[in-house]
């Protein structure tokens, strides 16, 4: 039996059987459906004390650089158009074009942690705001620290997959269904920042 | 025809929703600097919110591909983000962070 056809055959054996969904695709959903509770608890966590009044030190929304945040969420916005469009090639078997699409998914997600880097060190250099100044701080490192931390998460996945795909000449049907897990992981983490673009950044104010 | 028989978006189309996107990106940043200018208050809220929520099922329905998946997947997805939402908009109301008004 081929190495295709033995994933189909196993990936079929993997199929749930009364939902008639892939169980690990399964699996991946639900686990971003509780992933909302995660980052729920961290932008309420912020939300509660961005702009309380009475803390030492200078609170983040009066220190934001909103165009450079802008460009980052531009960059992570795009590099959802070319996870989707490796996901594209490699549905119709084109191998070559599906791993430089994940290479550059992968390109833009590190330009984007890049940027957050840039901004901490702003921040902790320039403005003297650390992770001990404030609850406000405190709160707006943990939220975009963890986000940021699941972008890295993502960027090592997405890596792994380009560079199988570059050691076999390409990704088999299993590892395919792999791609479109990490696809829909990255993507997840795209409409994070998204919320986290407009309540931390464009929505907050310091108190007064 | 159900969602999971709908024919997926082809890659000129990933490219126009990537540039819808990003002009909805852009537009966000513009209600920022106008807000600054003339202090829209509730209104800049209400318009941000908007224009992110549009971003999130954009993303969610076409690149997620919830609008061609299952019913299953967009209800499993669907209960977690409402679960979550509701959770933590009772505990801000509870503790003053925002107002629900009856």
């Amino acid at each position: 039996m081929s190495d295709l056809a033995h994933d189909q055959v196993v990936a079929h054996h993997d199929e749930h059987e009364s939902t008639g969904i892939e169980s690990r695709k399964l699996g991946m959903w639900v686990f971003l459906s509780s992933e909302f509770l995660f980052f729920g608890a961290l932008i309420s966590n912020y939300l509660l004390y961005s702009n309380r009044a009475g803390f030492d030190g200078i609170y983040p929304a009066e220190i934001y650089d909103i165009p450079f945040t802008s460009v980052s969420s531009f960059v992570l916005l795009m590099s959802s158009l070319t996870m989707v469009l490796a996901h594209h090639a490699l549905s119709r078997d084109d191998q070559n074009t599906a791993r430089t699409w994940l290479f550059a998914t992968a390109a833009l997600g590190s330009v984007f942690l890049g940027g957050q880097v840039f901004e901490f060190t702003e921040f902790v250099v320039e403005h003297d705001m650390t992770l001990s100044t404030n609850p406000a701080a405190s709160a707006f490192y943990l939220l975009t620290g963890f986000h940021g931390t699941h972008v890295a998460i993502g960027v090592v996945m997405l890596l792994s997959l380009w560079g199988i795909s570059r050691r076999q000449g390409g990704l088999s049907f299993r590892q395919g269904l792999n791609l479109e897990l990490v696809g829909l992981y990255w993507h997840f983490v795209d409409i994070i920042w998204i919320v986290i673009f407009t309540v931390v950044y464009l929505l907050s104010s310091p108190p007064g | 025809m159900s969602a999971e028989h709908r024919p997926h978006p082809t890659p000129p189309q990933y490219w126009r929703i990537a540039a819808f996107l990003a002009a909805v990106t852009a537009l966000e940043v513009a209600m920022f600097y106008i807000d600054r200018e003339l202090e829209l208050g509730f209104l800049n809220t209400a318009v941000l919110v908007t224009l992110s929520a549009v971003k999130f099922l954009v993303v969610v329905g076409w690149f997620m591909h919830v609008r061609f998946e299952r019913p299953m997947i967009s209800r499993f997805f669907t209960a977690g983000f409402v679960l979550a939402c509701s959770l933590y908009l009772v505990v801000l109301a509870a503790l003053g962070v925002v107002a629900i008004r009856g």
